[in-house]
């Protein structure tokens, strides 16, 4: 390689942001789950102002298990709810379980798996097992555990940034269920980072272990945590509907899994209410699916030998 | 010219790498082996001395640089700094003054440099995490010269440069420009211009051979290669299945070897072959050893042409063959 030749490579970081995204865009899949995702998102964003304040039994405004029609959209539920006005103010409550949830996931799974995998020895063995039993935990068993606790330290009653304790909960519950798959992704990935020279180099010029996770893993881990993030983010989804279908949904601030529920519970499939049920069903289905095909794309972009499968 | 006080002195070390067992092996009882990466090796190395280390692939070379620099345990000998000793020495707070005077620079730049970070991070992070700077002035000017010492003018251009943007003498240079940003009194080379194009190796070795003259930098010069280890350095130490055959003076080791396995070496190279040397042996038969499985005797006898009964059963001593000069052969005398 001749040395001026090299001089007129692009050398900004924006040159190399762009060609990510002209990559990742270059998913079809990417383009279609970016697109339906700003679409939900921007209906989370202002609910009221697309269908006004949610509807309770009270300020319901129409008869009980209507079909879809001008007046109401998806028709209403079984006390006479309009039910795009749930699904719509549904949107933000799920999201914002998904997300929160993931982003714990992705911090205690993180950290657990790079302390883990740089330290290894017995560390690594406790660290793992602590996974394991993670891994293994039903969702609503460990539910169960934690419902109490966190209500404990939150309160019953009251509002936190707009929502009731009960939320957290649950997110409580999908996070710390979850981040086991991100550890043991992210343990295996240092494990073969930490053999790389430039971490024998890092050390040679005096870096703390800390500074060396933080300076030279944990960069290098970012695509493998946003590839697999986006995974999380739909499974979240999915395990707050099923953890709905227990019971741990707030009806006074029902997510599409809350919907789900109630319409199972007043018999909307045997009532023939497919519009109940295919509401919440249908967001819950492509939204989970937008982030299957977010993080696909991820992985495809940030790992090229993986193309082989179309 | 180097002073004679000693930088850096290895005594006895030994890095043996334990081979895992199998059920198999451990149901039998068969003993657990070892690779003798390094079996026993004693090297000084003065200030503003340049120490080539010479052997073949697999002799042990990396793993003498990767003690020294305290990447490597060793399992035994001791290992001391101006006297110090350095053997169990460990973290990296403890050894922050250490690694202050002792820098590497690695065989394969590319691997050596975080593909996520820029050249000035690079370049700066031993500043930083050695704290030898008080502010950011400071810092960007002792890049811009460490650049500049390496050969990367104008230092400015670079520092936003990722390495895979760089050519591979220009990565090598900011390896080396991270190395001397601190100001070491001692630079491990592990083999630094072997995966470079042989146009580039004269600048590199230029910039290493500055180092000592102008700031009596003291270099343990790591390579395969006999001849560039005469061009560059003051003694050569010649390394076998992890020991030291043969020791001198970088012309004596060239010109007059002692010990069979470095005239064989000499002799492979025909730059400086011919009939200079003591004997004329015939090339090298067959394969190193592996270093889990060291000949008895002299480590070297299952190849050497003048073997003879006393080799396979002792092991030779370094018996001195002329001044400053050490050869591990039975012959020697
Ligand atoms: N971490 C390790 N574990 C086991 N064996 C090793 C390890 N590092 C090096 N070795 C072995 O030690 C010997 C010397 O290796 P090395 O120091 O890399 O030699 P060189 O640099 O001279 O090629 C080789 O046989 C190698 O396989
Ligand atoms: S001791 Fe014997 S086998 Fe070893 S190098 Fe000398 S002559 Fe050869
Ligand atoms: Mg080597």
């Amino acid at each position: 390689m001749s040395e001026s030749i090299v001089q007129y490579y692009p050398r900004s970081r924006t040159r190399a942001i762009k060609a990510f995204l002209g990559q990742f865009l270059g998913h079809g899949g990417a383009r279609l789950g970016l697109l339906c995702l700003v679409f939900f998102v921007a209906v989370a964003a202002v609910p009221t102002f697309l269908v006004g304040p949610l509807q309770t039994a009270i300020n319901a405004t129409g008869d009980f298990l209507m079909p879809p029609s001008g007046e109401h959209l998806l028709g209403t539920d079984e006390v006479g709810r309009d039910v795009l006005n749930l699904v719509v103010h549904g949107a933000r409550i799920s999201l914002v379980i998904a997300l929160l949830a993931t982003v714990i996931s992705l911090v205690v799974g993180t950290t657990i798996g790079m302390t883990a995998g740089y330290y290894g020895g017995r560390v690594d063995v406790w660290l793992m097992r602590l996974t394991d039993f993670f891994f293994v935990m039903p969702s609503f068993v460990l539910a169960l555990v934690i419902t109490p606790v966190v209500l404990e330290v939150m309160g019953r009653g009251g509002e936190i940034l707009g929502f009731r304790p009960s939320l957290f909960v649950i997110i409580v519950v999908i996070g710390m269920t979850s981040w086991a798959f991100v550890a043991r992704i992210v343990r295996s990935q240092t494990l073969s980072l930490k053999e790389r020279t430039f971490i024998d180099r890092a050390r040679v010029v005096g870096s703390s272990n800390s500074s060396i996770m933080v300076r030279h893993i944990l960069p290098n881990l970012v695509p493998q945590i946003a590839a697999n993030g986006a995974l999380v983010v739909a499974g979240a989804i999915y395990v707050e509907t099923s953890l709905s279908f227990l019971g741990l949904g707030d009806p006074l601030q029902p997510s599409w899994g809350t919907l789900l529920s109630l319409a199972q519970r007043a018999g909307a499939a045997s009532a023939g209410a497919w519009w109940y049920l295919a509401a919440p069903g249908v967001c819950v289905l492509s939204v989970s699916l937008s982030f299957v095909l977010i993080g696909n794309a991820l992985d495809d972009t940030f790992n090229p030998r993986r193309r082989v499968i179309p | 010219m180097p002073d004679t006080a000693d930088i850096l002195r290895l005594e006895s070390l030994q890095v043996h790498f334990p081979i895992q067992r199998g059920l198999f092996d451990r149901v039998l009882g068969r003993p657990a082996g070892a690779v003798r990466a390094v079996d026993g090796i004693d090297l000084n190395i003065g200030r503003g001395e340049i120490v080539a280390l010479v052997g073949e692939s697999g002799s042990g070379k990396t793993t003498v640089g990767r003690v020294i620099t305290k990447l490597a345990q060793p399992t035994g000998g001791r290992l001391l700094f101006e006297g110090r000793n350095m053997t169990a020495e460990r973290g990296s707070s403890a050894l922050r003054p250490y690694r202050h005077r002792v820098q590497m620079i690695f065989q394969d730049a590319y691997q050596a440099l975080n593909p996520r970070h820029t050249v000035f991070d690079i370049v700066a992070e031993p500043l930083r995490s050695l704290r030898l700077v008080d502010n950011v002035t400071q810092l960007a000017e002792r890049v811009s010269k460490a650049l500049a010492a390496a050969g990367l003018n104008p230092a400015g251009d670079f520092f936003s440069r990722f390495p895979h943007e760089l050519s591979g003498g220009q990565r090598q240079r900011v390896v080396i420009a991270g190395a001397l940003a601190v100001k070491p009194e001692l630079i491990i080379a592990d083999e630094p211009v072997s995966m470079l194009d042989v146009s580039i190796r004269a600048q590199i070795l230029q910039v290493l051979v500055d180092l000592r003259d102008k700031h009596n930098m003291a270099l343990l010069f790591i390579t395969h290669d006999l001849p560039l280890a005469w061009l560059i350095a003051d003694r050569i130490a010649v390394l076998y299945l992890g020991k030291l055959v043969e020791i001198g003076s970088a012309d004596e080791i060239t010109f007059n070897p002692r010990h069979p396995y470095t005239v064989a070496l000499r002799n492979a190279t025909p730059q400086i072959g011919g009939n200079a040397g003591r004997a004329v042996l015939p090339a090298l038969q067959g394969e190193v050893p592996s270093a889990a499985r060291v000949p008895k005797g002299c480590r070297f006898h299952p190849r050497c042409p003048l073997t003879f009964d006393r080799c396979k059963k002792e092991e030779p001593p370094p018996i001195e063959v002329g001044p400053q000069h050490l050869s591990a052969c039975w012959l020697a005398k």
